[in-house]
Order: structure tokens, then C-alpha cells, then sequence
């Protein structure tokens, strides 16, 4: 065997030399302070109105900002201002709403700007409302136009205007839209709308200059000319992004408050300090787990979330990190998504959806304990109705009586159902992705239904096909998750509006007018223990009704190399990047 | 053979149109809704219905069809779903990466497969022949992933000899990254491609000719390389030269687990994406490419093999 041995590894050895490689040497060139991350998935676009996808909207908020961001440290989350100068004023009936933008922002230097020889000109308030019009541009079929669809006075008639037009008239004004002068900005909004403000934190609603999308028509979604903190250097979405500091981003500082845990994790070191952070932020595509695992292992990259595979290795059985990483001085970190996964019954289907008693009955019998521990290694929190913990009508106290696993009780509601012992009832028809985790989460459904006599008849697909079953409304049952879009419940709860029917978020087709009735009531008040109030019958109404089996509330939980300086986790903020540095010294 | 060339290209209508029915039926059953995709998850029936029309999809079925056929003629796949750029530009961007892996990657493999097959060929029976017989049938048992895995672990990770994934698309720093993946795409293919040559060079071996030869006393060595390499090249150019206009097509799995931006990974992208223009290129070109790959066999043939004549 020697021999053999030998051959097999001088044909290694003479590919080395022949590629001459050197797994270091990319990173020869980079400044010190260069932060090095990941994105999941391979990034569509640049351009802010089609940022429906986080990788994508993460990159957007590099280089593009809006009126509004959360603040990098405080919990619960909190808006404040980024290119506004403070919080806007608000009239006292809810439906005006006056900012000041910051003076002296310029955009990055670029040659769209043609006037100015390349040079950045300085941001208007006009400049908001061309960017707004561009959601509701109706040639764009913009992702995030559902932010501002009927919301403010004037757009929707701007937008239906525009579409009977042979091209689009960005001059044509919209009443709620105004700059009362090159400093303010001016929305009116058709009713009050309390989530309003979130709106204008997304990235949907981030500012672009009319130059550049002039300049690079269908191209511009591979150039970022924004106002941020980081200016584009290199672009392959489909392997890495490169962004440098900005030299023309105005003086903004790190956030010198927090929480009462920030000072002791060190988060409070760098309040006050210019922003950026970093010279350079360097973002890998790594779609696949075991590379992007392993990357960090190398120290390649600063953080991480664990791979579902890979998490035995990394965290002991007592939740803690494994030796071999504490050795190494990483950080183990856990946040609370918000986010809820579920099953979904199709409510427009003659059997699951017109019988109450089957859905409760099958609720009761699916175990989420076990399902916790081995489809989620005990990350999550098994969820007792829509709402997340730490938003308002999240009550930790409730327990969902149809999601207290009780076979004995769901075999009673199969009897009340017209099923009893699961005679007569057809297998349900259930919709399941045809990944490798959905087929054992399937197997496992499978085996719980079956405890009551129920069987399950299983149709794997592929996404796409997934989500036209769901449009066509073909099947009975199917899994989904729902990750907040800002931290208001107003979010999960619309996903049971029947306003939100397929193609929109309610999945389940669940129609309710008295649910319907609060949820619109709701939408008309301000955070208030009345709100929360109405919140929670329309979480009673749900659970009784129980359109969704719900799943659970998942933790996120990432490692963090020692270098690496601020990472506070807040899924909702995509310019978060600014605040991120690594330590030199300690990377050696 | 320039006729029977114009004839080939002629006969490459009705398949290409055979191949174009296959795509669209095929995507349109079980490729699901663009729209959806498209729209995200605030999406509503106004929008779904302004999208469906802006993109034909409200159009009869055969009229879609006929857009499709025109995209074929013109090479006008028109604009990516998912990434709203120019179809065309997405293949171009992806062809250099996908090139950059699979040219060396092949040309190695095929190199390495002709020596070792007509080594073990040539030696056959004995016990090299028996230990590379054996080697390749455990190289071909073994999955890709697992070459993958093994490679990015202990090359990549354990011995530091290559980047774990990643892709440069400057040149001096290109060949460090697609190191590893060329290794796997050899040591994943030479298996198979070693027990093919080794037969094609061991069935003409056994040729009437061979023993008129070797009756006539020719030097064993002469009666090899001179007579039975060349018989034997007809069967190795079928698997050679049929495989090259593919080679631009790249391969999914080591693009996606090594972060390669080639046509591969942004295949396999579209398909999850229901990104129909992205896939109906890509498909249609695979089939020109395939279809291009006969045709330069048929003419290849005749440089090899005297007895052939295209006509």
C-alpha cells in the first residue's frame, strides 16, 4: 500500500505547485480593519425598491440610507433618525408627517453626477419623493411597494395615472408628497398609520439620486451611489462584494447608549467614534453550509450561524460551546427572531377549512417538544399563537389550549369532527418542499397524525411549485415560517387579514369579519395598552379558529471570533454593517 | 462534407423545435408561478394580474409559445426575473468562471485517462491493470459530494493548501481558488473515463486485423500504437469531443459549494428562482450545444477513420 499511498499524495502535491496556491494571499492586499462576512444567497440587486430579500437588502444598506433606522443598541427596538436630523413632527390627527433632513449629505462620488464633474451633490428633500415615486413607478413592479400602497394621499391615483401614460411623469406631484423646502420633507397619508414610521426604516424606502438611474437605466442595479457609509469597490453578486469606506460620508458616531448588558459585553467601547467602523467590509456568497462552517473555522470569516449539522460539534449538551471554540475565545451568541413558524391549513378547502373541530383535534396531536429538539436543536420557543416574544400582545403566560399536546382530547374532536378514529376522513393532502430536513419533518408529522388515525398523503415539490400550489389554493396542508418585516404585531396579525388573500401573505385564505373588523381598528391606534388589548382577542379568535398549527419562535444562535468588535444581533437594521471592526491585533 | 454539414444544421431544426415543446411544456407544468416569485410576499391580486400582462402570462399558451420560439431564432432571452438584468449578460458573466474551472479540469482528466488507459490497456491483465481496475471502480463508487466534502475539509480546512471556497476573477489570483475544484472534477471523473478508454483500446485489441498483424510478426509495440490507437480514437472522440461545447455549461454542484459564479450555480439559481427566461436559455443552449457537439464528432471521425465519409 505504500506505494499507492505515496502516488495518491505527490499528484496532491504536484497540483499545488502547479497552481502555486496559497490559501492567504487574497488577503495580502486588504486594509487591516477589513471585516470579512457572508451572504447566504447570492445577491439580486443593488437597486433599494426590488431589496425583498435580506442578502440583498443587507448589500443596499451599505451603500444607500433612509429617513429613519433602529437604534444599533437599545431593546425593545427603537427608531431614530439617520437622514433626518430627529424624529419627525406629527400632526394630531396621525396623518402628517414633517422631516428635516440633515444638511450637507452628500451622495458618493460618481460619474452620473455630470454637473458637478463626478462629485457628489448634496441630498434634497426631492430627492425622497422621486425615490418614493419609484416604488409606485408602475413599469418598475417595485417588491417594496406595498409599503406605501394606499398609504400616502395622492400616490395610488400618481401610479394608476402613470400606467395609462406612454412613460412615466416623475414631474407629475403627488398631494401627500412635498418639499416644503430643500431641507423638508412633507408626507400625508390617506389615514393614520402607526407602522408608518417602520415603513420608512425599511430599505424599500432608502434614497437614490435621479442622476444615476438616468445614467445607468437597467444597469443600475449593479451600481450603489447612495449617501452611506460604504462606497462600492467590487461587484460579483453571484460570488463576492467588496465595499470601502466611504470618503464623503458625513460625520455620524457610534451610539454612546444601550442596554444594561451593553457596557459589560464591551458594545459601549467604541461610542462616539466615527462611522464607519471598518476601512473595508468584504462580503463571500457562500450558499452552501460546510464552506461557510469551515471558513470560519479558518478565521476567513468573522461570524457565523451554526449549521444544523454541525451544531453537536460546536454546543455542548448543556447549551454551551464546545471546548475545542472556547479555546479559540469564541463567542457564543443567542437572539430571539421575530419570527413564527407554522403549518398552514388551506382554508378554502371543503374538508379542513370548513371544520373547525378537525384542525383543533389535529393541533392537539402534534407533539412540539420532540420536533423542537430535533428538527431545531432546542433553539426556539414552541409557539402558543402568532405574535413573537418582545412585541406588544406577546403574552408569555398564555397557553394555546389546541397546542397542549393531548391525544386523548384531539381524539375526542376527531369524534366532534365527524371523523371518529380518522374513519372517513380522506389522507390529507400535504404540500411539503422536497429538502432533506422537510422530508424528516413530513416523516415526523406523519407519525403524530397517525396517533389519532389520521393519515397524510404527501406532495414534495419544489419552491416554485410550492408557491403556486398555494396560489391555486391545491392541497390541504403546508409548512411556513413568517419573519417580521418591523417589530410591530400589526405585522404577524395581517397574516391572517382577508385583505392579504393569496398572492399576499395570508396564506391560508383565513376570511374572518370580526377578526377583520379589530384588525382595522387596530391599525388606527398608536402603541397603547388598547391596541395590545385588541391584539390579543385577535390572537383568541385565531387560536380557536386555529387556521395555523403553530410551530415555534426561533432562536438564532451565531459564533463570533474574538476579533470581531459591536456585533449586537438586529435582523431589521440593513446598515448595520457600519458598526461592525475587527481588532488587528488579535486577528494575528 | 460541407453538404452533409448544411444537412446536419437543417436537421437540427425539427429537434431544436422538439427540445423547444419539451421546455416549455415541461416549465410551465411543474416550474410554478414567476409572478409569485417576482412579487414577494406583500404581493397583491392587482399586482400579480399588471405583472402576469407586463410578462405574456396572460397570453394564450401558444402565443407564448410562438415569443419563445422567436427568443431562439433572435438568441434574445430577454430579462432575468430575479436579477432584472439582460439574460445574455448573465451567460456572459457566467461563462468565463465556468470556462476558467472546466477547461483545465477537463483537459487534465482527459489526458490523465488516455495515458492511464492505454498503460493498463497495454499492460493488461497484470497486476497494474488489475490495481487501477480496482482503483476506478472505488473512485466511480464514491459520491461527488463526498469528494467535495472530504476536499474542503482536509485540503482546504486541515491543510491549508487551498482556499475553502471562493473565486478571484483576477487571473493571478484565479488558479489559487479553482485549485481544489479542479481536483475533485479530475479525481471525480478519471475513474470512469480510465475504464472507457481502457475498453475502447481493449476491444479493438481483439479486432480480426490485430491477430492478421501480429501473425505476420509485427513488434508488439508497433502493432499497438501504430494499428489499435488509431481504431480506438473513433470511440475515445465520441466521449472527447461531444463533451467540449458543454464544457461552457460548467458544473452545479462545484460551483455551488465552492462559490464559483459560473453558468452552473446560476442555473441551478434560476431553476429555484422560477426565473423561466434564465432557464429556457440555458436549456435551449444546452441543446445547441450538444446538438453542435455531434456534428464536430461526425467531422472528427473523419480525420481518424479513413472508412468514414460524410456525405
Amino acid at each position: 500500500m505504500k506505494p499507492t499511498s505515496f502516488r495518491f499524495s505527490s499528484r496532491f502535491v504536484l497540483m499545488v505547485s502547479i497552481f502555486g496556491l496559497s490559501a492567504c494571499t487574497h488577503t495580502s492586499h486588504e486594509p487591516a480593519n477589513t471585516v470579512h462576512l457572508f451572504s447566504v444567497g447570492k445577491i439580486k440587486g443593488l437597486d433599494p425598491i426590488f431589496a425583498e430579500d435580506v442578502y440583498s437588502a443587507l448589500e443596499s444598506g451599505m451603500a444607500y440610507e433612509g429617513l429613519l433606522q433602529y437604534h444599533y443598541l437599545k431593546r425593545p427596538f427603537q427608531l431614530t433618525s439617520n437622514l433626518a436630523e430627529s424624529m419627525p413632527e406629527m400632526t394630531a390627527d396621525h396623518k402628517t408627517y414633517t422631516f428635516k433632513i440633515k444638511k450637507g449629505v452628500l451622495f458618493q462620488d460618481d460619474p452620473c453626477f455630470k454637473a458637478t464633474n463626478g462629485k457628489g451633490r448634496e441630498l434634497v428633500a426631492e430627492d425622497f419623493i422621486y425615490s418614493f415615486k419609484r416604488l409606485a413607478d408602475p413599469k418598475l413592479h417595485a417588491s417594496g411597494w406595498w409599503i406605501f400602497e394606499g398609504k400616502i394621499l395622492g400616490l395610488n391615483d400618481w401610479k394608476e395615472a402613470q400606467a395609462k401614460a406612454a412613460s412615466v411623469n416623475y414631474d407629475a406631484p403627488v398631494a401627500g408628497l412635498k418639499a416644503l423646502d430643500h431641507y423638508t420633507l412633507q408626507i400625508q397619508l390617506t389615514q393614520p398609520s402607526f407602522q408608518f414610521l417602520y415603513n420608512l426604516a425599511m430599505p424599500f424606502a432608502m434614497v437614490v439620486p435621479h442622476e444615476a438611474v438616468d445614467m445607468y437605466g437597467q444597469q443600475f442595479i449593479n451600481h450603489a451611489v447612495g449617501t452611506g457609509p460604504f462606497k462600492l469597490a467590487e461587484y460579483n453578486p453571484n460570488s463576492k462584494i467588496i465595499w470601502d469606506k466611504n470618503p464623503t460620508y458625513r460625520h455620524e458616531v457610534y451610539p454612546s447608549e444601550g442596554e444594561a448588558s451593553d457596557q459589560a459585553a464591551g458594545l459601549l467601547a467604541d461610542a462616539g467614534k466615527a462611522l464607519p467602523l471598518s476601512d473595508r467590509v468584504v462580503v463571500n456568497v457562500i450558499e452552501e453550509d460546510q464552506p461557510r462552517w469551515l471558513n470560519f473555522l479558518a478565521g476567513k470569516l468573522e461570524l457565523v450561524t451554526i449549521p444544523k449539522d454541525n451544531y453537536a460539534s460546536a454546543i455542548t449538551a448543556q447549551g454551551e460551546l464546545s471546548p475545542e471554540l472556547k479555546q479559540k475565545n469564541i463567542q457564543l451568541i443567542k437572539w430571539t427572531n421575530l419570527d413564527v413558524t407554522h403549518e398552514s391549513f388551506n382554508m378554502d378547502d371543503p374538508i379542513v377549512g370548513k371544520n373547525k373541530y378537525l384542525r383543533q383535534a389535529l393541533s392537539l396531536a402534534y407533539n412540539q417538544g420532540p420536533a423542537l429538539e430535533l428538527f431545531y436543536n432546542n433553539q426556539g420557543l414552541a409557539a402558543q399563537g402568532p405574535i413573537p416574544p418582545g412585541l406588544s400582545g406577546y403574552d408569555p403566560n398564555f397557553k394555546n389550549p389546541y397546542r397542549q399536546f393531548n391525544l386523548e382530547k384531539a381524539k375526542e374532536l376527531l369524534v366532534k369532527a365527524g371523523y371518529p378514529g380518522g374513519k372517513g376522513l380522506a389522507p390529507i393532502e400535504y404540500n411539503s418542499l422536497s429538502g432533506t430536513t422537510e422530508r424528516q419533518i413530513v416523516e415526523y408529522l406523519s407519525r403524530q397524525f397517525d396517533a389519532i388515525g389520521v393519515k397524510l398523503k404527501v406532495n414534495s415539490m419544489s419552491w416554485p411549485d410550492f408557491l403556486a400550489h398555494i396560489k391555486s389554493r391545491k392541497g390541504q396542508l403546508w409548512g411556513f415560517a413568517w419573519s417580521g418585516d418591523y417589530p410591530d404585531a400589526e405585522n404577524f396579525l395581517g397574516l391572517y387579514y382577508s385583505k392579504n388573500a393569496p398572492p399576499g401573505s395570508n396564506d391560508a385564505n383565513y376570511q374572518n369579519p370580526e377578526f377583520d373588523k379589530l384588525f382595522e381598528k387596530a391599525l388606527t391606534l398608536p402603541d397603547s395598552p388598547a391596541r395590545t388589548e385588541l391584539y390579543k382577542k385577535m390572537v383568541a379568535i385565531v387560536t380557536e379558529d386555529c387556521p395555523w398549527i403553530f410551530n415555534v419562535h426561533r432562536l438564532g444562535v451565531g459564533l463570533v471570533q474574538p476579533w470581531m468588535k459591536n456585533y449586537k444581533p438586529i435582523d431589521m437594521e440593513h446598515t448595520r454593517y457600519k458598526y461592525y471592526r475587527v481588532d488587528p491585533a488579535l486577528k494575528k | 462534407m460541407f453538404a452533409y454539414i448544411v444537412r446536419k444544421l437543417l436537421n437540427t431544426i425539427p429537434i431544436l423545435l422538439g427540445v423547444a415543446i419539451l421546455i416549455f411544456v415541461g416549465l410551465n407544468l411543474v416550474g410554478g408561478d414567476p409572478t409569485i416569485q417576482m412579487l414577494g410576499k406583500h404581493a397583491t391580486p392587482q399586482m400579480y394580474e399588471e405583472v402576469r400582462h407586463q410578462f405574456g402570462y396572460d397570453k394564450p399558451e401558444i402565443v407564448q409559445f410562438f415569443d419563445y420560439l422567436k427568443q431562439i431564432v433572435t438568441f434574445d432571452y430577454g430579462t432575468s426575473y430575479a436579477t432584472r438584468l439582460p439574460v445574455s449578460q448573465m451567460i456572459a458573466h457566467g461563462i468565463g468562471p465556468s470556462l476558467s474551472l472546466a477547461i483545465p479540469a477537463f483537459s487534465i482528466t482527459t489526458i490523465l485517462a488516455l495515458v492511464i488507459g492505454l498503460l493498463v490497456a497495454y499492460h493488461r491483465g497484470k497486476f497494474i491493470d488489475k490495481f487501477v481496475v480496482i482503483f476506478c471502480v472505488f473512485g466511480m463508487s464514491v459520491s461527488s459530494l463526498a469528494y467535495i466534502l472530504f476536499g474542503q475539509y482536509f485540503l482546504g480546512y486541515k491543510l491549508g493548501w487551498f482556499p475553502i471556497s471562493g473565486y478571484e476573477f483576477d487571473w493571478s489570483q484565479r488558479f489559487e481558488y479553482l485549485g481544489m475544484p479542479i481536483i475533485i472534477w479530475v479525481a471525480v471523473s478519471l475513474g470512469y473515463d480510465v475504464r472507457f478508454y481502457r475498453t475502447a483500446v481493449l476491444e479493438e485489441t481483439n479486432q480480426d486485423y490485430v491477430r492478421t498483424a501480429r501473425a505476420k510478426g509485427l513488434n508488439e509495440r508497433w502493432v499497438f500504437f501504430k494499428h489499435v490507437l488509431k481504431n480506438s480514437m473513433v470511440p475515445v472522440l465520441t466521449n472527447v469531443v461531444i463533451e467540449i461545447p458543454l464544457l461552457i455549461l460548467g458544473s452545479f454542484l462545484l460551483e455551488s459549494f465552492f462559490s464559483i459564479p459560473g453558468i452552473g450555480s446560476i442555473t441551478i439559481d434560476a431553476l429555484h428562482n422560477s426565473d423561466f427566461p434564465v432557464v429556457r436559455a440555458m436549456a435551449t443552449l444546452s441543446s445547441i450545444l450538444y446538438i453542435f457537439g455531434n456534428l464536430l464528432t461526425d467531422i472528427m471521425y473523419t480525420l481518424v477513420d479513413p472508412r468514414v465519409s460524410l456525405k
